[in-house]
């Protein structure tokens, strides 16, 4: 590539590293804070107790400086700090963080992040099945009129039971909505049901040989809010097709026109904690 | 001028103490105050002042008191608050309930460069 054909964002040294569409809605390094990515919650009226139970603790997302017990402190891939999720010591336990925006045109958006992904290091243990899948979904709403509420999920099942899977998987349905109180209803779409695989053979990523050394990846997912569906996606030096991926659909809710969330989340396999690091997120689209 | 980055995080929510409790550890490595706050949403067969020590930990797994302690409010909706400071990368709440006594508390750990 010349010098003329050659994007200007490349020798942005922030931006060099990532394919951004046309426009950049948002551009999240985490060690300038937080950057909107909050708790995921479940709804609930008149009292946390009616909240579904699989939401009742998401965890907070925090700012880690990626210290570990043996080597101290790596920082993140480009500074000191990352965003990490974090979930309980439960096995089935989940952590999610959000980040709510809305859209302002029907047409392709595209998310990249560098992340890594490690259980604990609580035991002098490889330990490298113990994160059961991370994952990363868009919760998408028609504008004017709405019709549909629709959901792209993409998780990487790691590990299931003590098992390798390694495999990208899509979400296909959701679970019944639950009424809470007269106007709100919640539904789970995190549970083990209702995933399928794409349609490709399992991709390994780099985990390393022990539990504290962390190793950044790169994941680039790109959505067409028009026609409502996966372009694809890419893993490091693998591309998938989007036209075999379905997304859960459900009916257009009141008060999330435009809506244009993404969330993060990691599960664990064991009881040990299983943490998700971001070093940076980067929204772009057209519009 | 650049303003002083802050963050509030929910570390428990809804959640019940029964017997030996700790909260669930929370990075805090950028931070240089910290204020934790508990606020009770509900108290079964508590008799008597329950406290909590304030603890510190170089990794996340390995924890040691810091010295300050918070009598947890045991009236629903009656917050108690700590202020700790120099506490490095990850705080958390520990303490134990009389037995047979509960706690649903929301805790708070709210930080400040």
């Amino acid at each position: 590539m010349n010098d003329q054909h050659r994007p200007p964002h490349y020798t942005d040294p922030r931006l060099s590293r990532f394919d951004p569409l046309s426009r950049i809605l948002y551009y999240d390094d985490f060690d300038d804070g937080i950057n909107g990515w909050s708790e995921l919650i479940g709804n609930y009226t008149g009292s946390l107790d009616n909240m579904l139970p699989e939401y009742r603790d998401m965890r907070p997302p925090m700012l880690s400086n990626l210290t570990m017990w043996d080597t101290g402190t790596a920082g993140s891939m480009d500074g000191t700090y990352a965003l990490k999720l974090a979930t309980r010591a439960q096995r089935g336990a989940i952590a999610t963080s959000i980040k709510r925006q809305t859209f302002r045109k029907r047409g392709l958006i595209q998310l990249e992040c560098y992340f890594s992904f490690k259980p604990e290091a609580s035991e002098l243990k490889l330990s490298e099945l113990d994160v059961r899948a991370f994952g990363v979904l868009f919760d998408v709403q028609d504008g004017l009129n709405p019709e549909l509420r629709w959901m792209p999920h993409l998780r990487y099942l790691n590990a299931l039971d003590g098992q390798r899977v390694a495999q990208w998987q899509f979400k296909r349905e959701t679970r019944p909505f639950t009424a809470i109180g007269e106007k709100t209803v919640s539904h789970f779409h995190l549970g083990p049901e209702g995933w399928g695989d794409v349609p490709v053979t399992r991709q390994e990523l780099c985990y390393n040989e022990i539990a504290s050394k962390m190793n950044w990846h790169y994941l680039r997912v790109t959505v067409d809010l028009e026609s409502r569906r996966f372009l694809g996606f890419q893993c490091n030096d693998v591309r998938y097709d989007g036209d075999d991926l379905q997304v859960v659909q459900i009916p257009a809710m009141p008060n999330l026109s435009c809506m244009l969330n993404t969330a993060f989340w990691v599960e664990t396999d064991a009881d040990k904690r299983a943490f998700l690091y971001l070093d940076s997120v980067l929204l772009s689209g057209d519009f | 001028m650049a303003v002083r980055r802050s963050y509030t995080a929910v570390v428990e929510r809804n959640q019940q103490w029964r017997g030996a409790f700790a909260s669930e550890p929370y990075e805090t490595a950028w931070a240089s105050e910290a204020i934790i706050f508990v606020r009770c949403l509900n108290a079964d067969s508590i008799a008597g002042a329950v406290s909590a020590r304030v603890q510190l930990s170089p990794d996340g797994m390995h924890w040691c008191d810091e010295g300050s302690t918070l009598e947890l409010p045991a009236a629903p909706d009656a917050v108690a608050f700590v202020r700790v400071s120099h506490f490095g990368g990850w705080l958390r709440l520990a303490g134990e309930t009389p037995e047979g006594g509960t706690l649903t508390v929301i805790v708070y750990v709210n930080l400040k460069e």
